[in-house]
């Protein structure tokens, strides 16, 4: 346990000391948030104020920046440095280790989301509730995992961290506009429409914007829920097999 | 345990497979004793670097048994990794660690938890007390190779492996290495250290693996190898001289000709070089540049090998 502990913190400073990408992932989804109020601040989506609608949307786009872009760059660096190679020359279990950086990616990504919530409820005087932020919570750490899964298996395919950048970049962006993110899914085409329900991130956002807009848990919750976890599930698995602890020869 | 804390039994090592399938150790047989500084010295691409992984439990043998301290190294790798310290070739540092929480953190792989007494104390022995809140990535090349032998000891480990420890290091570098080896092997660890330089491991190893093209073909003490090449020291001077002559000489087993230079193989040079200098008196001619070379670890690369040690 202690192990577990020291290995945790070691994580933890090795990506928060990687100083700039930790805040250029939050400017962005504040930049977005001050852009947006300004364009769509009186607009309103199926009777809720814009604002309240779209903050829990780029508390979710966060967390898919944060997944697929520096949880995966960060193990594809970590094993082209070598540093894996040495991990796995100790007696450390594979599962302490994994656990450890889930653990990290989750409580980063947590704290970002928290900054995130109280800059909206500050300048935006976003209505967020205390009840609606803790019902909020599990389902913001399961969109982490399943996100950061997502990450894992780019970084599994990607034979470089140059590459798992890019492959990160292209999911980012897709990902964040045709889910129901920051541009409500009316003015998507309809195929899309259709297409959407099936993508984790659209579910996450499901399960993570009705108790941050009024408190309570998500209508479709069951469905969103198993959308997730499955995603989670199958991601994990196939990050799992393309696990490598050195980069290929 | 008795005295062999590394057995290593046919142990063969491949990468890649199919048409593509290298062997990178065949049938390699060889044995570290307690106490010992064992070197496995060949060239690069030998077979090095693999056999030490198959050691650490980072690949997998194509056939043959490893054992750590008695632990067979497939059957139960967590407890044979637990024995070890090891430096990887390419050292990874963990760079936005500072020297102290690397020292933590490797140590703490091991499960071994040092107090900041403890990492102070191994800082200042390999005189990184300064760097102590510096961040891995500040330090200078000398400082990193020394923090990499810190940490390849934070976990206190009785039996060390250390690949390449000094390669691209300045000659000074290299020393104050050799100095820190030696005193690591004075607390009475084994240690085991690859290189491909002649100096490293004779100026280090008690007992030296030649290791070439994946097999280790010879292993004893360095005095022996050489000794076992039956050869004599050479004077190699710019001397112009007819080789007859030169030949009389006492003690002058064989003389010839390399370029420029007159190489005169002789068992006594104490006697032959003042008779080479009565010789250039009666010609009439100097001597010129005189350089004495004993048999070295090179000459039993080449004698077992046919090849140079150093490309």
């Amino acid at each position: 346990m202690k192990r577990f502990i020291v290995l945790t913190k070691a994580m933890t400073f090795m990506h928060i000391r990687n100083r700039s990408t930790l805040f250029w992932n939050l400017a962005f989804p504040v930049f977005l948030l001050v852009i947006y109020s300004q364009i769509f601040g009186t607009m309103d989506v199926g009777g809720t104020d814009f604002m309240t609608w779209v903050v829990p949307g780029v508390v979710v786009l966060n967390i898919l920046t944060f997944g697929l872009l520096s949880s995966g760059t960060l193990m594809v660096n970590m094993r082209e440095k070598g540093i894996l190679r040495r991990l796995q020359a100790s007696p450390v279990p594979a599962g302490q280790l994994v656990g450890s950086y889930l653990l990290v990616n989750v409580l980063i990504a947590v704290l970002q989301s928290t900054i995130i919530l109280v800059f909206a409820a500050l300048v935006f005087r976003i209505p967020f509730t205390l009840v609606g932020a803790l019902r909020a919570f599990p389902m913001i750490v399961l969109a982490i995992l399943a996100f950061v899964a997502q990450g894992q298996v780019i970084s599994g395919v990607a034979a470089t961290a140059g590459v798992a950048v890019a492959v990160g970049q292209i999911l980012n962006f897709t990902q964040m506009f045709i889910t129901d993110m920051i541009m409500p899914m009316d003015f998507m085409p309809e195929w899309i429409q259709k297409v959407a329900p099936y993508l984790p991130a659209y579910a996450t956002v499901q399960l993570v914007r009705p108790p941050l807009m009024d408190g309570h848990l998500s209508p479709d919750l069951w469905p969103n829920l198993l959308v997730v976890a499955a995603y989670i599930l199958l991601a994990s698995i196939i990050a799992a097999r393309l696990f490598r602890w050195a980069p290929k020869a | 345990m008795n005295g062999t804390v590394i057995q290593v039994d046919g142990l063969s090592a491949t990468y890649g497979h199919g048409a593509n399938l290298v062997q990178a150790l065949r049938d390699v047989n060889l044995e570290v004793q307690l106490g010992e500084i064992f070197g496995l010295l060949g060239p690069n691409g030998a077979g090095k670097t693999t056999l030490l992984s198959c050691v650490e439990g980072l690949h997998k043998p194509a056939g043959g048994r490893v054992r750590v301290g008695g632990v067979d190294v497939s059957r139960d790798p967590t407890a044979a990794k637990q024995k070890l310290g090891i430096q990887l070739q390419h050292t990874a540092l963990l760079d936005d660690l500072t020297v102290a929480e690397l020292v933590e953190v490797y140590a703490a792989l091991y499960q071994v938890y040092l107090s900041a007494d403890q990492v102070s104390r191994l800082l200042h022995r390999f005189d990184l007390s300064e760097n102590r809140n510096k961040l891995a990535r500040r330090l200078s090349g000398g400082q990193k190779q020394r923090l990499a032998l810190a940490l390849s000891v934070a976990n206190d480990p009785e039996i060390v492996l250390l690949d390449e420890p000094t390669s691209g290091l300045d000659p000074h570098v290299r020393r104050a290495v050799w100095s820190i080896i030696r005193e690591l092997h004075s607390e009475g660890r084994t240690l085991v250290i690859t290189t491909h330089a002649m100096e490293e491991a004779e100026a280090l190893c008690g007992r030296v693996a030649i290791i070439d093209n994946g097999q280790a073909i010879a292993c004893d003490t360095p005095a022996r190898l050489i000794a076992g090449l039956d050869a004599s020291p050479v004077l190699k001077t710019s001397f112009d001289a007819p080789l007859e002559r030169v030949q009389a000489l006492p003690g002058v087993h064989t003389t010839r000709y390399s370029g420029q230079y007159l190489e005169i193989e002789t068992s006594q040079p104490q006697v032959t070089l003042p008779a080479l200098q009565e010789l250039a008196i009666q010609l009439g001619r100097s001597i010129g540049d005189v350089m004495l070379r004993q048999p070295n670890l090179e000459d039993v690369f080449l004698k077992l090998t046919g090849k140079q040690l150093s490309a």
